[in-house]
């Protein structure tokens, strides 16, 4: 499965309970829309660190990096470039 | 003096320094007091009788504080709602109290079913009630007038609306400033919601001192909450034990330039010693001030002076100037030292009452004195400690949640014959909820599918993280629940082939 699937799977499972896709829309803030709290930032970043095997720094837990699918998603993409990038140097 | 008279005077000495910051928003002493004559103003226009209860569903934010004190210039009472609940609750709330209005920021999802569900309030627009500027005019209220009415559980079948006079929250408001002196010199960042005691109480401290507030939206972003520290210059910072838990977890005060920060209070919830060792470590700089209070009591009742966490770790303290502590067994006599019983407190911080339940408030007011429900002993120093709470509620974060709203709500799952609620142990948030459910025979539930039921009708800290499933509930003889028996798994023997006991949901 690619990423953007897993994340939504992941957000709708944990925060709102449901298998209906329809109720998370890839640009819906997280936090405006009260689906994650405190805790359940720290779980997301629990899961994301575990499920694509990256480590997320304090200084990149921002909401350009994590507010929404979108928003991780590229932060995701990102994050695999300059690991890429940094394997090949 | 009320704490608009005594805002009032603030506004007066300092009209052009920043009370308010919130995102790129700075208001001074001078425009939140525009705010508040505008907001006043457009509220008198309505007409509403001296004492109308007033809803206010606001995230934090200058509006909210602006509302807050505008409601009291028209002689209201102010009821601060929790903007993450859903419209039952609120509309629970507010028909309890029979609100005259409800303030409210547009596009708040839940206003259409609130709407329908309190058809009889009145909705105000916030950011129009704010905008525009005015003069203040109010006069004086008595002070034993209601001055704010804040809803401490969300039963559905019977809410609690804790009602504070104009007296209560300025003598708290001057307590708290005794032993915490603040100046116009200081800022603290606000995580805290206002519509809380503890929030309320920060709110009012920090104003009527002249210090400067910055609003930051919540924990979910912990560095920005330090790195808006280090900007600000702060000199405070206050949360619960998540709160800080969270902050050292996720974050590192170490790179930041935190020098400013002289301050840290902490109620709302033992903190453990290793934890407030830790804080301690963070922010060598900072005093720390373990506090403990309840809602019926304004907010404080207690705090721990700094100096003495060494010598008294794990302790809340002593009382706070202006409130009388006693520790009394069962049959209303006071205890020996070391020996645990129930906190009474005393003091004109004390509630006028819950509001319009007579019975209820003859449960915990007596002759004066409230009847905390926590458990304590002193030391011989008189020094305080809390053993446990005789109350069911359960503590998650910053929030209090009756187990029976989140029992009701399962209950109308179909398949459900029986359910009880509990708190267990959560290493960040205190505790989280976990719910035990007998099912009706042939009846089928997945964790997931009570979590999606819970989670459409309350805000998700009251969503179970835990669920087992149970032959029976362990009842007393008379039938009543032993909630403190479902904490473990014992009562789940024999549980049937749907589950295999206790669920736990994200780890």
């Amino acid at each position: 499965m690619s990423v953007e699937p897993r994340v939504r799977q992941f957000l709708l499972n944990n925060y709102l309970f449901t298998d209906d896709d329809a109720a998370l829309g890839n640009d819906d803030s997280l936090l405006q829309k009260g689906i994650v709290d405190s805790t359940g930032m720290m779980e997301l970043i629990a899961f994301l660190e575990e499920q694509f095997a990256i480590r997320i720094d304090d200084d990149e837990m921002v909401p350009d990096n994590l507010d929404s699918v979108n928003n991780i998603v590229a932060f995701l993409a990102r994050k695999s470039t300059t690991r890429s990038a940094r394997a090949g140097a | 003096m009320s704490l608009l008279a005594r805002l009032a005077r603030r506004v007066a000495q300092q009209p052009s320094a920043e009370a308010l910051v919130h995102g790129a928003e700075r208001l001074t002493y001078g425009d939140l007091w525009s705010a508040i004559g505008s907001a006043s103003t457009q509220l008198r226009a309505l007409r509403m009788p001296r004492g109308a209860r007033i809803g206010l569903l606001l995230e934090n934010s200058p509006c909210y504080a602006a509302c807050y004190y505008a409601v009291h210039a028209v002689g209201g009472v102010v009821v601060p709602l929790n903007p993450a609940a859903r419209a039952t609750e609120i509309a629970g709330h507010l028909n309890h109290c029979a609100a005259s209005a409800l303030i409210v920021a547009a596009g708040h999802p839940e206003l259409d079913a609130l709407r329908i569900a309190a058809p009889d309030v009145q909705v105000l627009d916030a950011e129009a009630l704010c905008s525009g500027g005015a003069r203040v005019a109010f006069t004086e209220p008595v002070p034993e007038a209601p001055a704010c009415i804040i809803y401490t559980s969300g039963t559905t079948g019977r809410p609690k609306g804790v009602t504070l006079s104009h007296r209560n929250l300025d003598i708290n408001t001057r307590s708290i400033l005794a032993y915490l002196p603040l100046s116009p010199a200081d800022c603290l960042v606000n995580v805290l919601p206002f519509h809380y005691a503890y929030g309320n109480s920060v709110l009012h401290t920090h104003l009527i001192a002249g210090a400067r507030l910055v609003l930051d939206r919540s924990m979910v972003y912990p560095r920005g909450v330090l790195q808006a520290m280090e900007a600000e210059r702060a000199s405070g910072f206050s949360g619960v034990p998540s709160t800080f838990a969270v902050l050292l977890s996720r974050a590192d005060p170490a790179a930041h330039d935190l020098r400013s920060l002289r301050y840290l209070t902490q109620a709302g919830g033992a903190m453990s010693t290793h934890l407030a060792q830790r804080v301690r470590q963070a922010f060598p700089a900072a005093k720390l001030f373990v506090m403990y209070g309840q809602t019926e009591a304004s907010a404080r009742l207690a705090y721990l002076p700094p100096e003495r966490l060494d010598d008294k770790p794990g302790s809340v303290g002593i009382a706070i100037p202006g409130v009388e502590l006693k520790i009394h067994d069962e049959h209303g006599r006071e205890v020996a030292r070391d020996v645990t019983g129930e906190i009474w407190a005393r003091g004109e911080n004390i509630m006028l009452g819950y509001w319009n339940d007579p019975d209820a408030t003859r449960q915990v007011l007596e002759h004066g004195w409230l009847k905390t429900g926590d458990l304590a002993h002193r030391d011989r120093d008189g020094y305080i400690y809390i053993d446990g709470r005789r109350s069911e509620m359960i503590k998650c974060g910053a929030h209090r949640i009756s187990p029976q709203e989140v029992e009701e709500v399962i209950a109308q799952l179909d398949g459900v014959d029986d359910v009880a609620c509990t708190g267990i142990p959560d290493e960040l948030l205190g505790q989280v909820v976990k719910a035990v459910i007998v099912l009706r025979a042939g009846g089928n539930l997945s964790l997931k599918a009570v979590q999606r039921h819970c989670r459409e009708r309350l805000p998700p800290y009251k969503v179970p993280r835990a669920i087992a499933f149970a032959e029976v509930l362990p009842r007393t003889a008379s039938g009543k629940v032993q909630r403190y028996l479902l904490r473990d798994n014992d009562h789940t023997k024999g549980e049937r082939d749907v589950s295999t006991g206790t669920e736990y949901a994200r780890g």
